[in-house]
């Protein structure tokens, strides 16, 4: 993937604008069974862990020294990534919302989430790699309010019914974990 | 403290005071009586393999390197620049020859050992820098890999500690030709509990499950557990809790991993995979413990196992109110990396800070914070009296040995939990 996103026309970006302030709003509405008709049912939905790693010196000088990614065990790691789900587990999660008898969701969390810097970075007939960030703020009776932070990358194919998610990577920029949970859908 | 330990837990520990989870002089006494005095897990030899590895750890809130020496043996100190105290690691893990303190670059070796003062050339009397190498954790062992530290000059060798929960573990860790490896750095996360509220959760605490968990775990879950599960200690503080399967059953009733989310989805790779091993577990591990299906481990004080969804778990306190609670992925060492990663899954998916049914546990072990906190209640101890005495020996199995709603497992943990106390309530 290039460094650069790719020149789009307004109406392109308007589409994927319309998507993600969509999805967005399905999400902060609880709406998450209208939220899974937005997935291909071949699905990966990763969150990556991140560790603190000691500086190689060989890349002193270097952007690479303290990129991102020398941070994140992800699925090809042999570390322990904080989430690898399929279809089927994000439906369990979405259907579990709406059991009387999830302890850990009732009452549900409030919660309100801005989507931005929204990149095309690459395109293959209707295969997307778009990059997204995203603030969700969080408030759970019980809890301190909260605030999320990451980036998402995700790949979206470009149906006719309209966009659908394939694959959704979350970079979460957490130092420590002293969040309530990371099972929300970022 | 307002009240002696002797009134925080009744004579059979049927009665445990609120005061024991949220005083901060307790957790003083705790600190004194318990976790400078118990052999504490640091780690898996399989996440330091090389000269130069190192992991972080702690020991209840002192901050640990473990590391293997340029000679290959294990080495545990404290992370504190003997000069002004600053951490000398900053890395979850790595390989290195030299930690050095960022404030005046004193570096020590992988082993701790102090090796250059930079400022020392400009003055007359040199520091004696074999006397101002990191502190040492004074005893260091290993166990199957498992390695602990201890405080406790005088400790127990530690298998000895350990006793007859070494019969247990090897049902789990003899079942794998090499054995088992942790994958990666754990994942640490910080709750608004006490930390003896995970530990008893995982000591034996099974019962929960198909209530609190009820949205995901069926019942038929918890009628398995109720007709074929065992809860037994085996020394006061350790315990465990399992399914012995009945003879001759399917092989996949029984297999270790076959029930976990990430086998079922893996495909026939890892589900053969599983079986094999499965096949030849009564020649590693004996008939008896090739049945047995785990659910909960505990080791004293706060180390915990989870075999159904295969992670070893530690939880450290961060003062009466709040855990850092660390888990690995544990994996059979000799497994090919795509199975390895496929069958990491059967834990994170449903535990860790992400994990659908961790994340009501984390829930309910902060709000029994709360209200072991509250005024006025202080006449209501909890109650921990359920099947009280109705633990027996058992032929087949060391420990005493009960049905798993016997609360015998908690009330053990908090004689011994009393009596560490007892025993430092007058030196402060």
């Amino acid at each position: 993937m290039s460094n650069v996103s790719l020149e789009v026309t307004p109406q392109q970006q308007r589409e994927l604008e319309r998507f993600y302030f969509h999805e967005a709003r399905l999400l902060d509405n609880r709406q998450y069974l209208q939220w899974l008709a937005l997935l291909s049912e071949d699905v990966r939905y990763l969150i990556p862990s991140r560790v603190n790693v000691p500086v190689d010196n060989r890349l002193r000088g270097q952007e690479t020294m303290i990129s991102v990614e020398r941070e994140l065990e992800g699925e090809d790691s042999m570390g322990c990534p904080l989430r690898e789900e399929n279809y089927l587990l994000l439906m369990l999660r979405a259907q579990r919302a709406y059991k009387i008898n999830s302890w850990s969701e009732h009452p549900p969390a409030r919660t309100r989430r801005m989507v931005g810097n929204i990149e095309l970075m690459a395109r293959q007939g209707d295969t997307l790699s778009v990059l997204t960030n995203f603030h969700l703020y969080y408030a759970r009776p019980g809890n301190e309010n909260v605030i999320y932070s990451g980036q998402r990358r995700d790949t979206l194919l470009s149906l006719a019914e309209g966009f659908r998610i394939a694959r959704r990577e979350v970079v979460l920029d957490y130092a420590n974990i002293d969040l309530p949970t990371l099972g929300l859908f970022f | 403290m307002r009240r002696r330990v002797s009134e925080l837990v009744n004579q059979d520990a049927s009665l445990i005071s609120r005061r024991c989870w949220s005083d901060a002089a307790v957790y003083e006494l705790e600190k004194r009586g318990i976790f400078a005095k118990s052999w504490l897990f640091l780690g898996h030899e399989s996440q330091i393999r090389s000269p130069g590895d190192f992991v972080q750890a702690y020991m209840c809130e002192t901050p640990i390197i473990l590391s293997r020496g340029q000679n290959g043996s294990l080495y545990a100190n404290i992370n504190s620049c003997s000069h002004r105290g600053l951490p000398v690691c900053r890395a979850d893990h790595g390989n290195t020859k030299r930690f050095v303190c960022p404030y005046h670059n004193w570096s020590y070796t992988v082993e701790g050992d102090l090796v250059t003062i930079p400022q020392e050339s400009e003055v007359l009397h040199k520091p004696d820098k074999s006397q101002l190498g990191l502190k040492r954790v004074p005893r260091l062992e290993s166990w199957r890999g498992m390695i602990f530290g201890s405080f406790n000059e005088q400790i127990i060798p530690l298998e000895d500690y350990l006793g007859d929960m070494r019969f247990y573990l090897d049902a789990f860790f003899n079942r794998f030709p090499a054995g088992i490896e942790f994958m990666g750095a754990p994942q640490r996360w910080v709750i608004n509990a006490n930390w003896k509220l995970p530990v008893e959760n995982q000591l034996g605490d099974v019962n929960h499950g198909a209530f609190l968990h009820s949205a995901i775990i069926p019942r038929e879950a918890q009628d398995i557990i109720e007709k074929l599960g065992y809860s037994v200690v085996t020394t006061p503080g350790h315990g465990a809790t399992f399914r012995l399967m009945p003879e001759g059953g399917p092989v996949d009733d029984v297999a270790w991993g076959m029930e976990a989310v990430g086998s079922i989805f893996g495909g026939d790779d890892v589900q053969n995979y599983l079986r094999e091993i499965q096949a030849r577990a009564a020649e590693r591990v004996g008939d008896v413990r090739a049945r047995m299906k785990g659910l909960t481990y505990g080791i004293y004080p706060n180390l915990s196992f989870l075999w159904s969804n295969t992670s070893f778990k530690v939880s450290h306190p961060r003062g009466p109110g709040k855990v850092e609670y660390w888990s690995w992925a544990v994996v059979p060492a000799d497994a090919p990396d795509p199975i390895k990663r496929i069958l990491r899954t059967n834990y994170s998916s449903f535990f860790g800070p992400a994990g659908i049914l961790e994340q009501e546990d984390s829930e309910v072990w902060s709000q029994q914070f709360l209200g072991s906190n509250i005024d006025f209640a202080d006449d209501r101890p909890y109650y921990y009296g359920l099947g009280v005495g109705e633990e027996v020996p058992h032929a087949d199995f060391p420990g005493l040995v009960s049905v798993t709603a016997n609360e015998f497992y908690a009330r053990n943990f908090f004689t011994r939990w009393r009596d560490e106390l007892q025993a430092v309530e007058d030196d402060l």
